[in-house]
């Protein structure tokens, strides 16, 4: 039996090994315990000052840098999994309900509420959402079973579609910085960087980051992972500096 | 041409990566999911052993699942397996697949706690409550696999988690029937059986699955506590439900029955283990009760003692799509008899699209029977078969 035992595990092993892709991995410059609970997505504030981060128990928050609460919406929505801010506007996306939410940014009031019906699993629909600049339209991402890209148009209709295809296992944010668009994988580990008109992959970098859920670039390009499980903030320097 | 083959079979099914459907009306969601398992089994039986009807192909599961969602206050799920519906025309129940495999509604509208309602699976050791779709085998260890102690009933639970998820307790009270509770009435007892669960997780809470397929950066931890209680004294003639027992005779027991367990998992850069033991103190009220194996009074002391544990390792090859596992297993059916059992299994699953569609092939070796209650005809058996989630 000891045999059968070193022999799969040792299967196990070379198979590993052998295979490993050449990946850059990034290590974090500091982590940070924060209040806001189980955090599903982050953005930064138009002036990098503040970041908005949404809850999967349906809140939405603004913190400081280091994700202390300044304040919260008066509003309770169904699993948050996506924030997005623009000079006037924070955008939620609601998972369970296929909503997005538009909150007035001066005092946090729900505007108006959109519905972008998808018929995937409950649990595996919007976690990502940002504008893409280069193509004028707002980006909102499928998590998996397909990974779809959905494009809408300015009154949050959906213009478009595109199947990412095997990607990556599952995404769980995105974010536009520095005319590319930005996305997170969770059970992968992985931050993309993708071409912004035609949605390939041009670089990948590994962090090590438990339930990584929400990703934001400050202007010097340094990036913040939120990782839901664990209730804190990842710090990382410019990935293309590395 | 095999490779045409080949890439014509894993083009098919990976287009089935669409699995789960669902309706909403944005308070409430309605989700349908399917799961179709096949596989082929066939046994190398110990020398003298003629019977070979384990050598076959068998549909496993052909399920259907119904799950819903209103708002953050209810949820509900009906689960039902046509396969074991079909098969259990024989009047027998399969424990671990008992054709209706879940039916309940659980309210989550109380600050206290949580209350599900219904036929469900008890909160009771950390394997029974996982899901098997996620796993590298074709059966549970022999212990968890609801022939030992019931995996379902009909009943109530209450259950709340603390700590930010790390920490979740459970308390229910059900029929005692376990699955025989399908049947209808409660045995003649009356009486029901209470059951309790306590997990904690650290550094982060940890999703009941076998398998790190994430490939944990940090090192994750689990610790489960298990009790349940019942006195199911029957009156004087009266007998428990046909096939209740189960194939042990250790499931109710005509008297009083304490059974307690303790669960361990882990995992970490894609290694993943999983610890189990169990205990069963039975305190049948009858002195000639065959649990005592015929031993008198002074000898047995009134109690039978049955238990046992497994240890499972399991490795997932990220890059290649494939998970190994090895699993060590010890029963003891009843401590007045001297002899226990022994197995190992290995397991390999190849993912062509994930946990949704899998290739999996279990071996079992029966390293030591020789003196259990329950001696298998068989030394060596091999399981290769498909699994779809759609």
């Amino acid at each position: 039996m000891k045999k059968t035992i070193i022999a799969i595990l040792g299967i196990g092993l070379c198979f590993s090994s052998v295979h490993a892709q050449e990946i850059i991995k990034l290590k974090p410059t500091q982590k940070k315990c924060i209040q806001v609970p189980e955090p599903s997505d982050i953005a930064f504030s138009v002036d990098g000052k503040s970041l908005f981060m949404v809850s999967d128990n349906g809140y939405l928050f603004e913190t400081d840098l280091e994700g202390t609460i300044l304040r919260k919406a008066d509003y309770k929505g169904l699993d948050d999994e996506a924030v997005y801010v623009n000079e006037s506007h924070v955008y939620v996306v609601e998972e369970f309900s296929r909503k997005i939410k538009m909150f007035r940014l001066p005092d946090l009031v729900l505007e108006k509420t959109v519905n972008v019906p998808y018929n995937g699993a409950r649990n595996k629909a919007y976690e990502g959402f940002t504008y893409n600049k280069a193509k004028g339209v707002f980006t909102l991402v499928v998590e998996k079973d397909p990974i779809y890209v959905f494009e809408l148009n300015e009154k949050l209709e959906k213009v478009n579609e595109i199947n990412l295809g095997d990607i990556a296992r599952d995404i769980s944010s995105a974010t536009y910085y520095d005319n590319h668009l930005w996305l997170l994988s969770d059970e992968d580990s992985t931050v993309f960087k993708l071409n912004p008109n035609d949605y390939s992959v041009i670089s990948k970098w590994k962090i090590p980051v438990l339930n990584a859920e929400g990703l934001a670039f400050d202007a010097k390009g340094n990036f913040i992972v939120a990782s839901d499980a664990l209730q804190r903030l990842y710090y990382f320097s410019n990935p293309e500096n590395n | 041409m095999k490779k045409t083959i080949y890439l014509l079979f894993i083009l098919l099914i990976g287009s089935l990566g669409q699995a789960q459907i669902s309706i909403s009306n944005g308070e409430h969601n309605i989700e349908i999911s399917s799961r179709i398992s096949t596989y082929y089994n066939q046994r190398f039986l110990k020398p003298g052993e003629e019977e070979r009807d384990k050598n076959r192909f068998r549909l496993r599961d052909a399920q259907l699942i119904i799950e819903g969602r209103i708002r953050d206050d209810w949820e509900y799920e009906v689960q039902v397996d046509f396969a074991d519906i079909g098969s259990n025309n024989t009047g027998e129940i399969d424990a671990e697949n008992p054709g209706l495999m879940d039916a309940f509604v659980t309210y989550k509208g109380l600050e206290a706690f949580n209350i599900k309602l219904g036929y469900s699976k008890l909160p009771y050791s950390r394997s029974s409550i996982t899901p098997f779709p996620y796993s590298t085998y074709w059966q549970r260890a022999q212990i968890v696999r609801g022939d030992f102690f019931s995996r379902r009933d009909v009943g109530v639970t209450l259950y709340k988690d603390f700590w930010q998820k790390r920490v979740n307790a459970f308390a229910g009270v059900y029929t005692g029937l376990g699955e025989s509770s399908l049947s209808g009435d409660n045995d003649a007892s009356g009486n029901p059986e209470f059951v309790a669960r306590v997990d904690v997780s650290y550094p982060a809470p940890m999703k009941n699955r076998e398998i790190d397929y994430v490939h944990s950066s940090i090192p994750l931890f689990s610790l489960g506590l298990n009790g349940r209680y019942t006195n199911k004294n029957l009156p004087d003639g009266e007998a428990f439900p046909d096939g209740a027992a189960g194939e042990y005779g250790l499931k109710i027991v005509d008297g009083k029955k304490y059974t307690y367990g303790m669960d361990f998992t882990f995992q970490y850069k894609g290694f993943s283990g999983q610890f189990e033991i169990h205990q069963i103190n039975a305190q049948p009220q009858n002195e000639n009760d065959p649990l005592f194996l015929g031993l008198t009074p002074a000898q047995t002391e009134g109690r039978v003692l049955a238990g046992g544990y497994f240890s499972q390792l399991n490795y997932f090859v990220k890059d290649y799509n494939t998970i190994v596992s090895v699993r060590y297993e010890q029963l003891d059916l009843n401590d007045l008899n001297a002899g226990d059992s022994k197995r190992m299994s290995a397991a390999i699953a190849y993912q062509i699209d994930g946990f949704d569609a899998m290739v999996k092939l279990q071996y079992f070796n029966n390293l030591n029977d020789q003196e259990s209650l329950d001696p298998l005809d068989w030394n060596q058996q091999i399981r290769l078969g498909l699994q779809f989630n759609l």
